[in-house]
């Protein structure tokens, strides 16, 4: 086992599957970084370090930095796809898939269905998503409520550096496309990271804590807030199933329906506003699949209907707590 | 007009408020005579029969079984000849008023009513129950049926969070309001297998087959994706060999979970109310038995009646309180009530769980009439049909463990009695006799639980060691 | 002129084929039989044909909603095609694509596609990865005087530009986006290879309803990208003979314009007119080979009202590679 950072499991694993395979390519705004300038290539390495070095290794024909286009990024990569390459095009925010949703939704997300199966799309679109940074409505946003729903994608939100790895070979190595989706205040985190070409499949959540008084589901950044919670909970007797979900399209709802019918009580921390997101999905599924084994209302904690704001305060405000999730464990004990 | 009447909840002895109508024996419509069974009703305590006092016919059954529980008093159904029409039973339901001589023996007055004569009344409210219909007027969002059910049962809506949209209160949560808190059974984390990423298994699968010492592995999984599930392993488990000597593999051990029914629930809370209320004190010491086992079947031989060892410790028990009425007392709140005479529980192992049934004045009674009113009871509490009147009130309790081998254990107090006899099995020990040569004797082990509110320590001692020379010496029990 | 008689043949006998297939879904969507939006390709012919006759399955192709033409003159089967269009299991996609969604990938069709300028970025892709394979080849994005106007398309010339990818953006004039006149809605007066030239590529500028000039112009076009030196463009001004999709009343269409465009500016007229003018193939040839196009259509169509029908199974099918 080694210490890796989150940002860097990003870049060796795909420095890895870049030298491993051939037709691994990496596209993006700034992914080399410094093109055209007096710095040179590699001036920048890509803003969150997840692709530094690649440049000076492949070379500009397999790390191709690209113009702030991000419907060409993931046209572009949707093309290589179709031609046989395996692009990983990296959309600098996840916000940024508002420019880019066509060539999401209605190309690579339906190239192989419309195509009658006879084409396969193995790209890989990596965004960095998610608040804590204070960066304000257009850059903090989660988009895996939005990008879940869209058939054909495979949604992926790693919460550990182990994970990123074992994720990121799987969604490269396969022949969908997948929205790798990197929570940006998870970058500096480290995290034990087996030694090995050890792949994690997708749809197979993560048992956090194990328990048998509540389910609780969270993804991305939202599992350390959960884990936070339920271990000071376990000293109050209150055992959590903490699932991390990792991949929320294909869904692991076999976890989720089993864990549900030992507790009785389900707790869904999703970091997307409130309507129409993981947590009413989940919650969905539940009654529909459970509802005999609950024992108390389905309990969301969500960040609020309102865009991310700005301001110090009223960001912390906005994401979910480990308070909030510790509140409603409670309450969902608590009702009668 | 034809003569309607009322029949009413019961009250059975002076604690019953309520009680819940468990089954109608009788149906609209029916005729009845005297003595006949019209249905039982539950108290916390006990499910008794209601016979009929004279003849009559069912003109309306006002309160179906099965329902939430009635106030002592509360109208239940409509008695007739079988000739009244609708109208007249529905105007006699509507001015029923529980009468003076119920409402008097209430503890609590009934809280005020003032109904709009134009306005029909729930039976349930105009019996005094403790909810009444509130009007409520209000601002804040609520959903038509939460507002329904909280002027129905008088919730008071102003401490109650809505969890609807901008707070809206839903029906959900006003039940939730008028429900009482109750405290979650927590189960606890649990350990959880590390996950191996090279074995594609769910958290379920992964927990049973770490509990039972499977290698997943070889395992080839059914599940969405070739994911091993569950149903894998317990299949997998099915298969092992369960020869002796193969490795101990522990099988799945969760708990199949029951509620607590009835009297359980009461005998939970009243058992840990009185632990954790009464500051118990406790006192050993152990008598010799053989003089009552030789006098028992004496005295079954020439009485004819069939005393068991317990029924002389009740005996002994009752006749050492008539001489100590400091032990022989109630405790309610502040004050202590002695009785002239001993009541003493039996507890008593029934289907429905502990129950502790009196033999009355058991100091007035002979060893053959304790006998057979013991046997009474304990064969009513095996037929679950103990009546209030059994259970209701007692001034001592006696409880036995001995025919299970057990030598000695504490008991907690019955409240609001002040004391409880525990008695463990009969041994033959070894003694030193008068001349210094060892002997057997039959020795009983006795607890005396006592409550040092009422009782003190000395009072309790004095009343032990008069129920030991009284046991050592049953002649004098006969005296 | 550098075409043998049996390029030329070839050549006419595609561009019949593309005629008469999309002259018998006229009639026969007129009837009903045939469920779905579709846009006819009749009147472009000479641009599809003339660009396709010089492409080998390794260069690809990303088309339109109006693709029919461009899947058949890059050789996608026309009884698959058929089949796709009437939604059997047999089609070219199953059934799951339809008129707007028809592809081979094999044959390096990527693609038509229902998103007006959506093409672009994917011929983008494409031509990169033509590019790292490092054989010459290239990737071709048909786009109209729609798609244009779409910034995809300026995103994808950019891209183009900057990652210097063997990248043709060929835009066919027909004149009208949906029902809306090119004079009103491509703001640099009518003319959109300057926009390509403005991203900085060479562009070209010929008649689409000219095979001869469309082939030409091909030829030189692509010789200059496959010789690696970036993107290019090229503005073919054609005509569009039916509306924009079918069913389109064509209210806007001027007085005796259709007829007009028919009788003067009809592609395979002007081909046979050129052939006949110059001696190199006789009119008979010329009318087996519509004789031979009309069979082949009619074969098809027979064959895609005999062709099985998907199941409500298949609705799941083909989502994804592995789920």
């Amino acid at each position: 086992m080694a210490e890796m950072m989150y940002r860097d499991a990003v870049r060796e694993t795909i420095r890895e599957e870049m030298a491993r395979d051939e037709s691994v390519v990496v596209l993006g705004e700034d992914v080399v970084g410094g093109m055209g300038t007096a710095g040179g290539p590699e001036a920048i390495g890509g803003i969150w370090s997840t692709s530094t070095g690649l440049f000076e290794q492949f070379g500009a024909s397999r790390v191709i930095d690209t113009p702030i286009s991000e419907s060409a990024i993931v046209g572009t990569a949707g093309g290589l796809a179709l031609s046989g390459k395996r692009p990983v095009a990296e959309l600098m925010f996840a916000d940024f898939i508002g420019v880019s949703l066509d060539q999401l939704w209605n190309q690579i997300g339906k190239f192989r269905y419309m195509f009658g199966g006879k084409t396969r799309c193995p790209a890989v679109i990596r965004m960095a998503y998610g608040g804590g940074y204070n960066a304000a409505a257009q850059h903090s946003q989660c988009v895996h409520q939005i990008l879940t729903g869209m058939p054909g994608l495979k949604v992926v939100m790693p919460s550990t550096p182990e994970d990123v790895r074992g994720l990121l070979r799987t969604a490269i190595r396969g022949d969908d496309p997948v929205m790798f989706l990197e929570h940006k205040a998870l970058y500096g985190v480290s995290g034990e990271v087996p030694e090995g070409d050890y792949t994690i499949p997708f749809g197979h959540a993560r048992q956090v804590t194990a328990g048998e008084d509540v389910t609780v589901v969270a993804t991305g950044m939202m599992v350390g807030v959960a884990e936070a919670a339920a271990e000071r909970m376990a000293e109050d007797g209150i055992g959590v199933d903490l699932l991390d979900l990792r991949t929320t399209s294909p869904m692991d709802e076999e976890a989720i329906l089993d864990s549900v019918e030992v507790t009785g009580r389900l707790v869904i921390v999703d970091e997307a506003p409130p309507r129409c997101n993981l947590a009413t999905d989940i919650a969905a599924l539940v009654a529909r699949k459970a509802f005999s084994s609950l024992r108390a209302p389905v309990e969301m904690v969500t960040a609020p209907h309102s865009p991310v704001p700005f301001a110090l305060e009223l960001e912390q405000a906005y994401l979910p707590s480990d308070d909030q999730v510790e509140a409603a464990v409670r309450k969902t004990l608590d009702y009668r | 007009m034809t003569d309607l009447r009322a029949f009413c909840m019961p009250k059975w002895g002076i604690e019953m408020t309520e009680g819940t109508l468990a089954e109608w024996m009788v149906g609209e419509g029916d005729a009845f005579k005297k003595g006949d069974l019209l249905c039982l009703i539950e108290t916390d305590k006990i499910t008794n029969e209601v016979e009929a006092e004279k003849d009559g016919v069912v003109e309306r059954i006002v309160v179906k079984a099965g329902g939430d529980a009635e106030a002592v008093g509360s109208l239940l159904a409509v008695f007739g000849d079988g000739s009244a029409d609708a109208e007249a039973i529905d105007s006699f339901v509507a001015g029923f008023k529980p009468t003076s001589a119920l409402g008097s023996v209430r503890k609590k007055k009934p809280a005020a009513q003032k109904v709009a004569d134009d306005q029909p009344v729930p039976p349930k409210d105009a019996s005094g129950g403790e909810k009444k219909p509130v009007r409520i007027d209000t601002n804040r969002p609520i959903s038509p049926e939460a507002l329904k059910f909280a002027e129905a049962e008088g919730v008071d809506i102003s401490g109650i969070e809505g969890s609807g949209r901008e707070g809206r209160i839903t029906l959900q949560d006003v039940q939730q309001a008028a429900r009482p808190a109750r405290a979650p059974q927590l189960r606890g984390p649990v350990d959880h297998p590390e996950e191996n990423l090279e074995v594609f298994a769910s958290p379920l699968a992964r927990r049973i087959a770490s509990q039972n010492g499977v290698d997943l592995g070889p395992v080839v999984g059914t599940g969405p994706r070739g994911r091993i599930r569950k149903a894998d392993v317990l299949k997998l488990l099915e298969g092992q060999s369960t020869a002796s000597d193969a490795p101990f593999v522990p099988v799945d051990n969760r708990p199949e979970i029951e509620a607590f029914d009835r009297v359980r629930k009461v005998v939970a809370k009243r058992l840990t109310a009185a632990k954790q209320d009464i500051p118990h004190f406790y006192l050993r010491t152990s008598v010799c038995a053989d003089p009552v086992i030789a006098l028992r079947r004496h005295a079954n031989l020439v009485l004819g009646s069939k005393a068991s060892l317990n029924d002389f410790v009740v005996m002994a028990a009752a006749r050492a309180l008539r001489r100590h009425p400091e032990v022989n007392v109630q405790l309610h709140g502040e004050e202590i009530h002695r009785f002239p005479h001993a009541d003493v529980s039996v507890a008593v192992a029934s289907p429905n769980g502990l129950m502790t049934p009196i033999v009355r004045q058991a100091d007035r009674l002979g060893i053959g009439q304790i006998a057979k009113a013991t046997r009474a009871l304990i064969d009513k509490a095996e037929a679950g049909r103990l009546g209030y009147d059994d259970l209701d009130g007692g001034t001592f309790t006696v409880s036995n463990l001995g025919m299970f081998g057990i030598e000695n254990f504490d008991a907690i107090i019955n409240p609001p009695q002040a004391a409880i006899l525990a008695v463990g099995a009969a041994s033959r020990v070894p003694v030193e006799g008068e001349d210094g040569a060892i002997g057997f004797e039959t020795r009983i082990s006795l607890t005396l639980s006592v409550d040092h509110r009422a009782i003190d320590g000395a009072a309790g001692a004095k009343f032990l060691a008069t129920f030991k020379t009284l046991f050592e010496n049953p002649e004098e029990l006969f005296a | 002129m550098q075409l043998s008689r049996e390029q030329l043949l070839q050549a006419y006998r595609r561009m019949a084929t593309i005629r008469a297939f999309e002259e018998r879904l006229h009639d026969v969507i007129a009837t009903g039989e045939v469920a779905g939006f579709t846009h006819l390709y009749c009147g472009q012919e000479a641009v599809a044909v003339g660009v396709c006759e010089h492409l080998d399955t390794e260069d690809k192709i990303v088309s339109t909603h109006r693709g029919h033409g461009h899947c058949l003159a890059k050789g996608c089967d026309v009884q698959g095609m058929m089949k796709e269009i009437w939604g059997s299991t047999e089609g070219l996609c199953k059934g799951k694509g339809g008129s707007m969604h028809i592809a081979d990938v094999d044959k390096g069709m990527l693609g038509a596609n229902g998103i007006v300028g959506a093409g672009a970025p994917i011929a983008v892709g494409a031509a990169l990865s033509n590019k790292l394979d490092g054989e010459g080849r290239v990737a071709i994005a048909f786009s109209g005087d729609g798609a244009c106007n779409q910034g995809t398309t300026f995103e994808a010339m950019n891209m183009a530009v900057v990652t210097n990818a063997p990248c043709i953006f060929v835009f066919e004039n027909n004149h009208y986006s949906e029902h809306t006149g090119d004079d009103y809605a491509v703001g640099t007066a009518n003319d959109i290879a300057s926009r390509a030239e403005a991203f900085g590529m060479r562009v070209w500028r010929a008649d689409g309803c000219d095979f001869f000039a469309v082939y030409e112009t091909m030829r030189e076009l692509l010789e200059y990208v496959r010789a690696g030196n970036g993107p290019a463009a090229v503005e073919f001004d054609t005509e569009r003979f039916y509306g924009h999709f079918e069913g389109d009343p064509q209210n806007y269409r001027g007085d005796g314009e259709l007829d007009r465009i028919r009788k003067e500016r009809d592609c395979l007229q002007i081909f046979r007119q050129r052939v006949s003018e110059a001696g190199l193939l006789e009119t008979d040839a010329l009318d087996e080979l519509d004789k031979a196009a009309h069979a082949d259509v009619e074969a098809a169509v027979e064959a895609a009202r005999a062709a099985p029908r998907p199941t409500a199974e298949d609705v799941l099918t083909d989502v994804y590679v592995t789920y």
